[in-house]
């Protein structure tokens, strides 16, 4: 009778605040809708990974195939080359951008000049909104082995011509390096944000016991804002393998497919012959995959740092 | 008051029921409602928009044919245009006509997608005379039933071997024949300074990957090395030799000569970065001296002008494809190019109907006209019964100008290469600034003349897998940038692992094909 009791209470109370709040749950209603709409009635559909999907036949009328398509993945000729490069791709972005987005978002933040600040903000920001087909056209002009800018300095400096976008020493670093100079600006808002909401007090008392610029970074930026940092490390765990598909599917070519070839160009090419089921089973490998990655992250970042998604 | 009420009650049951009757006397008067018709089509100049949407041609269809036409065009690179059509194939809902490659078309039909149409040429007399014969209607048949409508495409053999005469001239060298001879005239090129700028700043040739079924490996730009092996292609379709050229030995030695001549240094280095639009700026700034190119591409009035303004006395000249140790030679393989639209099988019979009164409009001299080049006196007018863009009121919107070109995308689906197309489409003019005469048609008949290796039905053979293909595309370019050393060991030792992922058996299975349906010669 007291459980029934508090059942009505706590729903009448969330109805209340329902009708309390009405304007912000209508707000609610609309990214709901969306997530309900395009990302789990498509779930649905996700069956035909497991299936020979014909479109003619239906998501329900074709024939079931067991692990098939994940077999054909798994077994291609390529696989652990795929898998290689996507996590080679999406961990060195990692590892190269995410730091340098944070070191810019501390400089900015830093920048006692207005002007500079909104200069730099803008100026890095810019790329971001380049698509990569532009993106190559500057790639190609600065490191084309004919007459690019990067390499009449290395023939300046009298070294040899090298193909950056050919050669498949050079070719990872031209795609990790030129992320992160698209999309370091970008990456630097959510941390510049962060820092906004460090309380000013803790820089004038440490001004006040004489810590100079990097201590003060050393002790008060970086500490406040590890939860944000913790936060965009995880999310991007999630997308593990994806390794960055407009990119390389605009960088890559024949001579450095044993480099650039990574598990969504890979699909691409099997999409442009009909390939639907194998391609629904590797996004669900990729899914399955990032999911794991992210609860076991979260598991040990909570139980080593305290901080965590979730 | 009981009268009134009846009275009252019998006057509402006739108002009620007037307008039903009116209605159905109307209705019976009213034509039948528009057919809307969804077609996706191939845009004649990917770098122009589609027709506005007060275009005339929707309002002369709805009008003559009771059409509503809703066009969509499909993206410019082929692999996105298979993407997308899968993707509507996927989603069962394809639409109800639309252009589409002939794997992608073979696919669908085997997946029972698309609607036969051999009931469709009896009722498109005149557009069957001009567009489709029994050859087109063949490429489109399985099993004796027509599953598309075949249209002529791209103009065959319309590329060619060009070599930059200035520079000939400049260095005092002979056009060359030989692949030694040619050799010698990219070293040439490359290194004596063939324009004179005092730079080392130029090539002796250019190129880019440009791949498709029937040109596999290192592609197009680079067949004419391959046809002075006798390997220009993918495929060998004579009877006594048939199969993959890149099994054959003769592949090695094409291989070991372009590889040569990037040990040389005469082949423009960006060659494995360039896209099409980088190559083509590439010439048109001076960069190399040969190179396989395409009749428009090159001698288009808005094609040539870069070039023109940028070297006023450079030429360039269409010369025979380098002639190989044994004699042979070849631009490249060719083959009988047709534009596939399919029906989907969801289309009603009213809407097939439908559809084949629009295509038969289109054939029409009303429709090929509107199609091909817009409306008279606005985009173009008549000279001795050809279309020029010249004479009209505003040069802008001439069908070879920005705003006149969207109305003409649509023009593949009416042009069959016959003559009127041709001159109207190359017509001959003076170049701006050299005051050169260039014809791209004249240049085209000229490119017709060399000698080129036969392919029909190459492009309708089996493609590889995904796997196969990588290896394929991927171990050519690594035996030539040097990831793989190219000797005769190692080339026989990756054709060995080729045929193990599958290349030996994808032969087979062409060569099936290939004898089933009478391509080899």
């Amino acid at each position: 009778m007291k459980t029934e009791l508090t059942e009505r209470t706590r729903s009448s109370k969330l109805w209340r605040d329902i009708k309390r709040h009405k304007a912000i749950y209508l707000l609610l209603v609309i990214p709901m809708t969306y997530f309900f709409l395009f990302k789990y009635i498509p779930i649905w559909n996700g069956q035909i990974a497991f299936r020979n999907f014909m479109p003619r036949k239906g998501v329900l009328g074709s024939p079931w195939v067991g692990l098939a398509n994940f077999t054909e993945f798994f077994e291609s000729f390529y696989f652990w080359e795929l898998l290689r490069n996507t996590v080679m791709y999406s961990v060195g972005k990692l590892l190269i951008s995410v730091p340098l987005s944070i070191i810019l978002a501390v400089f900015i933040y830093e920048c006692r000049r207005p002007h500079l600040r909104r200069i730099v903000q803008t100026l890095t920001y810019l790329p971001h909104f380049l698509s990569w087909v532009i993106m190559y056209g500057i790639l190609l002009v600065l490191l084309a082995p004919g007459d690019g800018l990067l390499n009449d300095i290395i023939k300046f400096f009298g070294g040899k011509r090298l193909d950056f976008l050919t050669n498949v020493n050079a070719f990872p670093w031209v795609v990790l390096f030129s992320d992160a100079w698209k999309e370091m600006g970008w990456g630097a808002i959510i941390f510049i944000a962060a820092l906004m909401a460090i309380d000013p007090t803790l820089f004038e008392a440490a001004m006040v016991e004489g810590a100079n610029s990097w201590q003060r970074v050393r002790y008060i930026t970086l500490p406040s804002i590890r939860p944000v940092i913790i936060m965009v490390v995880l999310l991007r765990l999630g997308t593990i393998l994806s390794g960055g598909f407009n990119q390389l599917y605009m960088l890559y070519s024949p001579s450095v497919f044993s480099v650039g070839d990574i598990i969504d160009t890979w699909v691409f090419r099997g999409l442009q012959e009909g390939k639907f089921a194998l391609a629904t089973a590797v996004g669900m490998f990729k899914g399955v995959m990032g999911l794991i990655l992210i609860v076991v992250s979260n598991r040990l970042t909570k139980r080593a740092s305290g901080s965590s998604l979730y | 008051m009981k009268k009134t009420l009846v009275m009252l009650l019998v006057l509402l049951a006739v108002l009620m029921t007037a307008p039903v009757f009116a209605a159905g006397t109307v209705e019976t008067a009213k034509p039948a409602a528009p057919i809307d018709i969804d077609l996706w089509y191939g845009a004649a100049i990917t770098e122009a928009g589609p027709p506005p949407s007060d275009w005339v041609g929707y309002q002369i269809v709805k009008d003559k044919l009771n059409i509503n036409l809703k066009i969509t065009a499909l993206p410019s690179n082929e692999a996105d245009q298979d993407v997308k059509i899968s993707a509507a194939a996927a989603a069962d809902n394809l639409p109800d006509i639309f252009m589409v490659r002939r794997e992608t078309w073979l696919r669908l039909a085997g997946q029972g997608m698309l609607a036969t149409v051999d009931d469709m040429y009896a009722k498109m007399p005149i557009r069957t005379k001009v567009q489709y014969d029994a050859d087109s209607i063949g490429f489109t048949t399985i099993d004796g039933k027509s599953y598309g409508l075949a249209s002529p495409g791209s103009i065959a053999k319309n590329e060619g071997v060009l070599i930059r005469k200035d520079w000939l001239d400049k260095l005092g060298l002979a056009v060359p024949k030989t692949t030694a001879e040619f050799m010698n005239v990219m070293k040439a090129f490359t290194y004596n300074d063939p324009d004179g700028n005092g730079k080392n700043d130029t090539y002796g040739y250019g190129a880019f990957i440009e791949i498709n079924n029937y040109e596999e490996g290192l592609g197009r730009r680079l067949d004419p090395w391959f046809g002075a092996f006798g390997v220009a292609g993918t495929w060998n379709l004579t009877k006594a030799d048939f199969g993959l050229n890149v099994r054959k030995s003769a592949y090695y030695d094409a291989m070991a000569y372009i590889k040569s001549m990037l040990d040389e240094g005469v082949m423009d280095p960006n060659w494995l970065s360039y896209k099409k639009d980088d190559f083509r700026a590439a010439w048109k700034q001076g960069r190399f001296g040969i190179m396989r190119e395409q009749n428009a591409a090159f001698a288009a009035q808005s094609n040539y002008a870069p070039f023109d303004k940028n070297f006023p006395k450079g030429e360039w000249i269409i010369v025979e494809p380098p002639m190989g140790p044994t004699g042979k030679a070849s631009v490249g393989v060719y083959t009988q190019a047709y534009r596939i639209y399919a029906l989907s099988d969801k289309v009603t019979a009213a809407e097939k109907d439908a559809i084949a009164r629009l295509l038969e409009w289109m054939s029409s001299d009303e429709g090929y006209f509107l199609l091909g080049w817009g409306v008279e006196g606005v985009n173009y007018t008549l000279k001795d019964g050809i279309p020029v863009a010249t004479g009209v009121p505003n040069a802008e919107y001439a069908f070879t100008g920005a705003k006149g070109q969207p109305v003409t995308q649509l023009r593949n689906m009416v042009f069959y290469n016959g003559q009127v197309e041709l001159i109207s489409r190359y017509p001959t003019y003076k170049a701006e600034v050299s005051g050169r005469t260039m014809s791209a048609l004249d240049v085209l008949f000229e490119m017709q003349k060399k000698a080129w290796t036969p392919n029909i039905g190459g492009d309708t053979l089996p493609p590889p897998s995904t796997d196969l293909k990588r290896f394929y595309e991927q171990g050519v370019a690594e035996f030539l940038t040097g990831r793989r050393v190219l000797t005769k060991a190692n080339w026989d030792a990756w054709v060995a692992e080729f045929d193990k992922l599958g290349g030996k058996a994808w032969e087979d299975t062409a060569r099936e094909k290939a004898i089933a349906n009478g391509l080899l010669r």
